[in-house]
């Protein structure tokens, strides 16, 4: 070509400015059916030159309504984009993708996660207490950073994983089950990962919603987004929080004096039993003549600085006063995100530090996030997701049994005066009276526990568009966890050869690799399609690692383990791994007739590694319509009614949460030694089964959305029952196999219930306005199929008779134990009434449940439920100019709560060298004191069984959160910041329960489980922290 | 895909495992590993449940109180329920082996093949020997079979129980080696074969309990056992320990830390201390943290169970002279303010050269030994009607526990004419603390009768039922056998 002169040109000038008025940089403006095009600068200012030829210029932008203008010559524009108000609101994240809100069919929960910056809150699914119906999430441990155990519409597996699988910003990763200590032994999903960095979780619920995750399904799919830049100026945001926290409530102990009584009492009532002649009121100088000794037997005399009403040389004490603290916590982001057509980013970073509000208890998180879009052409785009964290938590061996909680709470609270809380510790002598408690003061205060967890979790991803409307992306994750715990636990006279170390920690490792092709188009205006393919691997590796010192330490400076005396033995030494393989084919049809019939397909069929070979593989579909009767003409006229759909599914989903080689044979370690040097020995250490799959579960929901007058008025109902059938069960087995039990796909548990959220804005006039959401969902548990003829199981106890039991028609874990019915009186001994060997008047009266006229742990029947049948929570939001107030109020009603510390620190059979509850102040004394007629009497010569007198209620009302924020923006000019916020809050500070045997009624942290089956409960657990806080958002 | 077939990485598996004599070994000492914590069981099971034991705790409930009060209760006790499932699981793992010999063994040796099995078949009958003598009745499991093909066999009659139990031990007295070379020093003998074998033909002669199916049925088989007893003592294997060596004197010198594997020992259960997992617990179970810092040791040990003291009974039995008693027991000690006036058993307790951990000692548990079969060859003869022969034997020992001669005649020592109860009562003195002392009033048929009586004299805090009858023989079927077999097992009578 020979160069030709340039053609005259037009030149068109203008500039683009949203609503508001505000200049938008970035905007595309094109020259419709060329290429030829500019973007707008920062001002939103443009210049463009066109032939000189009328024609039309194209305004786009994302998230803004794409407006046409006409030219014919020379010209300037002056053009306002609209937000696409439709293109913002609707859209919900479903799996491999989004979904219009309106054209939903399955049923998903959403929680916007923006307004979490607001609370002092350190994590995700701390900030799920409440909100969403049917998703029910307790707090089993007073612990900060620690997981929280998050069941979507109940429990529907018996021994393998009962928690949702988490798919945070596409990356799926799998949770366990926390174990029946209240611990996520290799970590939660959830674990370091920063709350204000969410945009949003969607919770799909049901199997139409989750089938596309297919075998980890079962449980409910829980999608977390992080936030992303919005289009516009960048924005940088300073978000900090500080304040103080608290124990949310106490414990009624008998007090120093009542402790006295009582122990007065045993001891005095041992002595008159000792012997003939002997009286309560002989003095320890006399019962010492009397048995001809020159010390004191504390089981048979008092010491007799308790009659002092000063009681001098003594120290009376309130180890609730001496072991909790006021904590401090305090949070610090700093973001910077932004947007322009190539780039969207949101990077940021975090610190916060939480005190625990028991003494050596703290937590510390720092953590790092970079979310980044590049948009290399109209047809290409990639991005890289990046989270590094690092947490430092510190736990000195606090709750679960035989640990320091249990042990301040069953402390006696005298000691000697020269002790005082340091009683039984370091060079102090135990006092006489007190067993062999060790000063929990000492023991938080000089032992060292800490796990310092770093976490890396990263996404890379492409995505090209292939033919219009044909898009594929590939996804490239790695979540990668170092944990790493030190212990030095230093023996309670502080030398070096009594203490304990260890060293341990794991590596955990998810790799994803997910490869998808998605098809979307508006075929006709009429039939909106989507389609989506797909492949994905999964590998997943867990590395453990242990080190024990043995024999003490060498002194007590050193406590690394190198100065240990000796680190040997295999039995605590060692490292192992476990790793398994995921491989899956999946794909989804969307289908919508001109937004009023809507019909969702989707399956999905995976292979896992961690079954037999036989039954490697597994296929799960799923189907949904929805029917928007509000689009239809006939409700065009129906004015109040501006939303309303009616929605059903169906779908099977799957569970394979169990050990990565549960269906080998697999051999353990069982040594001997012979003429004093070790024999290796080696022997099957689990029954095999080749057969064992998944766990399957049928899904079956019909809901109901309904917005009324222009949706001021937001209802979303639904009703469901998933069935989950061959179940993984640990069957009991005759111990004659040489298997006290073996896991087989057995077994069916139904959840039904519903669900209602509802949303209003109740009040809006003259700069006031009142928004509440309320949600609230009812669950029923059943055991439909047991093992072989449906046979109840007793699951073992390590605590004599078994307390809980699986049967058919109950709740899972139903709890079981025999009925006290009042106190024995002397009637009831003459009318010779049914007891326990060895009881008398003023002991407990049981129901005699079969009737044989002894009571023996044949009388236990089902006393109880462990989970709650109806969970609510309720926010409120009001604001009045610049003022803020949002009250978040929950709770839980129709679960029990059997407590084995209740059994530890409410039993009468208890000796006077520990505390006791309150309730014991009112127990059973002597016919004229009968006492409330709840605790019999002090003294007891029988072996007391299991009985309800330690289940509680679980109910309880909690107003988990007030926040109170003034906007500062009337006051701050836009020059210094575009946006600030002060706010004051307030966690956890009011609420009831009726849990008196300890504090936290989702307290979760011993196991009393056995055969294979885990059962969580409370042996000790801290109470749940209240806290107060003032916190500050500003945006430049 | 091949991805999907996964191998454990940290654990070896079944099918993969049986290849070589090494392999077979390992299986075999997965098996002896069962006898580990026997030593503990008997203890509670044995030595708790008989008049040797006062175990009524100040304060608190103790699990193991069910089984020294007699509580019905003890049905879903976790001591029986664990003898119940461990002994069934050390069967299991001696039939695994018994199962890989029988269709892998063709890569070993004949001589090692045959060795094996009748190690293995000698811990088969031992544990089957411990479930008849507690349970009576049990399911007949002689290789290893399908969990649900298990649950199919009933509970069987203690007749056949014994046919197996004599089988295995004959084939295992026939294979086994009269003694090892040191370092498999702990193996089961030929000597161990026979002198369990001769017990087990005794307990079979013992006392019938009217319809209680224990582990007596009045056969009469001690002629029997004398020809097995006096094998043993014509072996020239063993002998009684008479000296001092490092210890206060010859009795003590049996148990002593630095005297194991002595010649009186014919089968005992090894412990090495070291942190390895591999030592003993059963020297801490009878005591408290209190003995411990009565003797020094106390702060290392961490918390443990209350003291389950001797009883008055078992205390007064000793003759003034008796050195036995102060080796046996320590009776009242002071641990800081703490005065504790009642007797813990201190026999198998070494504060100097213990283990790392209360659950550490170095201590070997002797579970037969030469003094038991001289006074089982007593029992035998008087049984036969020689109480001459049997009061020589029962001399010696007594002479031994008198710190005299063992042949020299003595005027302080010797018993002059013997009965059965006074050979038991002699008995309870020679083995107190080696959880012997209820088998041996069962098997006598004295049971029900000696601890009536005892309850009545020692029972002062009134806290053992009473009286008890012969329905008390035997332990119940743990609660949780009877749940797993549907209810197919029937109960012992007296527990339903």
């Amino acid at each position: 070509h020979a160069t030709e002169a340039p053609a005259p040109e037009w030149q068109l000038t203008g500039r683009v400015v949203s609503s508001k008025g505000e200049g938008l940089p970035g905007v595309t403006v094109a020259l419709k059916g060329t290429t030829r095009g500019v973007t707008t600068g920062v001002d939103g200012s443009f210049a463009l030159s066109v032939p000189e030829t009328a024609g039309t210029l194209v305004f786009s932008f994302v998230g803004f309504q794409t407006v046409e203008r006409p030219f014919n010559g020379t010209q300037s524009f002056d053009i306002t984009l609209q937000d696409d108000t439709k293109a913002l609101e609707e859209v919900v994240v479903v799996g491999y993708g989004t979904q219009k809100r309106s054209d939903v069919t399955g049923a998903i929960a959403t929680l916007d996660a923006t307004k979490l910056e607001e609370r002092p809150i350190t994590r995700v699914d701390q900030a799920l207490v409440g909100q969403l119906a049917g998703v029910q999430v307790q707090q089993n441990t007073g612990l900060p950073g620690r997981g929280f155990n998050i069941q979507v519409r109940g429990n529907g597996s018996i021994t393998a994983n009962n928690q949702p699988l988490y798919v945070i910003d596409g990356f799926p990763l799998e949770g366990t089950s926390p174990n029946g200590n209240g611990n996520f032994a290799t970590g939660s999903p959830l674990d370091n990962i920063n709350p204000n960095d969410i945009q949003s979780i969607e919770v799909l619920k049901d199997a139409a919603a989750a089938a596309i995750y297919g075998s980890r399904a079962a449980n409910g799919v829980i999608l977390v987004t992080t936030k992303r830049g919005k289009t516009g100026k960048p924005q940088i945001s300073f978000n900090t929080y500080a304040g103080i926290s608290q124990q949310a409530n106490r414990l009624d102990l008998l007090s120093p004096e009542e402790w006295v009584t009582r122990s007065t009492q045993i001891i005095n009532s041992a002595w008159v039993r000792s012997g003939t002649g002997r009286t309560a009121d002989q003095t320890t100088a006399q019962r010492m003549a009397i048995l001809n000794r020159t010390t004191i037997d504390p089981a048979l005399m008092i010491d007799d600085r308790w009659l002092d009403p000063n009681h001098e040389g003594l120290a009376y004490i309130d180890w609730q006063d001496e072991i909790f603290r006021t904590g401090k916590v305090q949070n610090y982001q700093v973001s910077a995100s932004g947007a322009t057509n190539n780039v969207n980013y949101f990077l940021s970073g975090n610190y916060t530090n939480q005190q625990g509000i028991v003494i050596g208890v703290d937590y510390k998180r720092y953590s790092g996030r970079a979310n980044v879009e590049v948009k290399a052409s109209d047809k290409l785009k990639f991005g890289l997701n990046m989270t590094p964290t690092y947490s430092v938590s510190r736990d000195p061996g606090v709750e679960g049994k035989d640990n320091l909680a249990q042990k301040f709470i069953t402390m006696v609270p005298v000691a000697e005066a020269s002790a005082g809380i340091y009683s039984n510790y370091g060079e102090n002598d135990r006092y006489l009276w007190a067993g062999s408690s060790i000063s929990p003061v000492g023991e938080l205060q000089n032992r060292q526990q800490r796990t310092t967890t770093f976490r890396s979790l990263s996404s890379m991803y492409g995505e090209y568009e292939l033919v219009r409307h044909l898009r594929a992306r590939v996804s490239v994750n790695l979540d990668n966890t170092d944990a790493r715990s030190k212990s030095y636990i230093p023996n309670s006279k502080l030398v070096g050869s009594g203490a304990t170390g260890t060293y341990s920690g794991y590596r955990k490792q998810a790799f994803v690799n997910e490869n998808t092709l998605t098809y979307a188009n508006v075929i006709g205006d009429k039939h909106d399609i989507s389609a989506l393919a797909g492949y994905s691997y999964n590998f997943f590796k867990t590395e453990t690692d242990k080190l024990k010192s043995s024999g003490g330490f060498v002194n007590s400076a050193v406590t690394t383990l190198n100065g240990a005396t000796n680190i040997t033995g295999t039995a605590d030494n060692g490292t192992s791994e476990t790793q398994n393989v995921l491989i899956s084919y999946f794909g989804r049809l969307q289908y919508a007739y001109m937004g009023k019939y809507l019909l969702t397909a989707s399956v999905r069929r995976d292979g896992s590694s961690r079954f037999g070979s036989e039954r490697r593989w597994g296929v799960f579909p799923a189907a949904s319509v929805g029917w928007r009767i509000s689009q239809e003409n006939f409700m065009q006229n129906v004015t109040p009614v501006s939303d309303l759909k009616l929605r059903g599914s169906f779908g099977m989903s799957g569970n394979n949460g169990i050990g990565d080689y549960s269906s080998v044979p697999t051999l353990g370690i069982y040594n001997y030694s012979f003429g004093g040097a070790v024999a290796s020995g080696q022997a099957p250490n689990k029954a095999p089964n080749a057969q064992l799959q998944w766990e399957k579960s049928r899904t079956f929901d019909v809901g109901l959305d309904l917005g009324l007058i222009k949706n001021r008025v937001y209802a979303s109902l639904d009703y469901y029952t998933k069935t989950s059938k061959d179940l993984l069960l640990n069957v009991p087995r005759v111990s004659a196999s040489g298997y006290e039990s073996q896991l087989v796909n057995i077994g069916e548990v139904q959840n039904r219930g519903w669900e209602v959220e509802l949303k209003t804005r109740n009040l809006a006039s003259g700069g006031f306005e009142w928004n509440t959401s309320l949600n609230f969902a009812h669950n029923q548990n059943e055991v439909k199929h047991l093992g072989p003829g449906d046979a109840t199981i007793e699951i073992p106890s390590p605590y004599g008779a078994s307390s809980t039991l699986l049967m058919v028609g109950q709740p899972m874990y139903s709890f079981y134990a025999i009925k006290q019915t009042g106190i024995l009186t002397q009637a009831d001994v003459d009318g010779g009434a049914p007891v326990i060997q060895g009881e008398t008047v003023g002991d407990p009266k049981y129901l005699d449940a079969n009737g044989d006229g002894v009571i023996t742990d044949q009388d236990r029947v089902i006393i109880g439920r462990p989970s709650p049948k109806y969970t609510w929570g309720v926010t409120n939001t009001f604001s009045y100019k610049g003022f803020d107030l949002s009250v978040l109020v929950q709770g839980q009603n129709g679960g029990q709560l059997y407590s084995l510390i209740g059994r530890a620190i409410d039993n009468s059979g208890m000796g006077y060298n520990q505390n006791v509850l309150g309730t014991q102040r009112d127990r059973w004394i002597s016919p004229e004191q009968p006492g409330a007629g709840l605790r019999g009497k002090a003294n007891i010569n029988f072996s007391p069984l299991k009985s309800d007198s330690w289940l509680y209620s679980t109910n309880y009302v909690r107003v988990r959160n007030i926040t109170l924020g003034y906007n500062l923006g009337n006051v701050i000019s836009k020059r210094v910041a575009q946006g600030a916020r002060v706010y004051f809050s307030m966690e956890n500070f009011f609420g009831h329960d009726n849990y008196t045997g300890g504090y936290n009624v989702d307290a979760v942290n011993s196991d009393t489980g056995g055969g294979g089956f885990s059962v969580g409960t409370d042996y000790g657990g801290l109470p749940l922290t209240k806290s107060m806080t003032l916190g500050l958002n500003v945006t430049f | 895909c091949e991805d999907l077939n996964q191998a454990p990485l940290s654990s070896g598996s079944v099918p993969t495992f049986y290849k070589s004599a090494d392999d077979f070994n390992q299986g075999l000492n997965a098996a002896y590993n069962s006898l580990r914590a026997w030593p503990d069981r008997t203890l509670t099971m044995s030595e708790t449940r008989s008049d040797n034991i006062y175990g009524v705790s100040a304060q608190g409930i103790r699990t193991w109180e069910p089984i020294n009060n007699f509580s019905l209760g003890v049905v879903a006790n976790e001591y029986p329920a664990d003898a119940w499932s461990a002994d069934y699981l050390a069967i299991y793992r001696a039939n695994i082996l018994l199962d890989q010999l029988e269709q892998n063994g063709t890569v070993l040796t004949d001589a090692t093949r045959k060795g094996f099995d009748a190690q293995a078949r000698f811990l088969r009958a031992f544990f089957y020997f411990d479930l008849v003598r507690y349970f009576g009745k049990v399911p007949l499991v002689d290789k290893p079979l399908e969990p649900q093909e298990v649950a199919k066999i009933g509970r069987t009659p203690v007749a056949d129980l014994y046919t197996l139990i004599i089988n295995d031990l004959q084939t295992a007295a026939a294979n086994l080696p009269a003694s090892y070379a040191t370092t498999d020093v702990g193996r089961a003998t030929s000597g161990a074969a026979k002198s369990l074998l001769a017990l087990v033909y005794m307990t079979r002669s013992g006392s019938t309990y009217g319809s209680v199916q224990g582990p007596g049925l009045g056969t009469n088989d001690y002629a029997t056992a004398l020809t097995l007893l006096n094998d043993v003592i014509n072996g020239g294997q063993y002998q009684l320990i008479t000296a001092a060596g490092t210890s206060p004197n010859a009795y003590a010198n049996v148990f002593s830390y630095t005297n194991e594997n002595n010649r009186e020992v014919i089968f005992d259960v090894q412990y090495i201390s070291g942190g390895v997992g591999l030592g003993a617990s059963y020297p801490s179970i009878l005591v408290t943290n209190n003995y411990f810092t009565s003797i020094g040791v106390g702060t290392t040990f961490g918390t443990g169970d209350e003291l389950r003291p001797a009883s008055n009974s078992l205390l007064n039995s000793y003759g003034t002279g008796d050195l036995r008693k102060a080796v046996n027991f320590q009776v009242g000690y002071t641990a800081g303010t703490a005065v504790e006036t009642r007797a813990a058993f201190k026999k198998y307790i070494n504060g100097t050269l213990r283990g790392t951990t209360r659950t550490d000692w170095p201590i070997n548990f002797i579970v037969l030994r030469y003094a038991d079969v001289l006074l089982l060859k007593a029992e035998c003869l008087l049984r036969t009607g020689d109480q001459a022969g049997a009061l020589a034997l029962v001399n010696q020992i007594r002479r031994r526990a008198y710190g005299l001669a063992i042949t020299t005649p003595s005027t302080v020592a010797d018993l002059t004419s013997l009965t059965l109860d006074q050979l038991l009562e002699e008995r309870r003195r020679e083995f107190a603390g080696e959880g012997i002392r209820w088998h041996d009033l069962v098997r006598s048929g004295r049971a029900v009768d000696v601890m009536n009586a005892w309850v009545v004299a020692d029972d002062a805090s009134n806290r053992i039922r009473k009286p008890l009858t012969a329905n008390d023989v035997l332990y119940p079927v743990p609660q949780q056998e009877l749940a797993a077999s549907s209810y197919s097992y029937e109960q012992n009578p007296g527990y339903n």
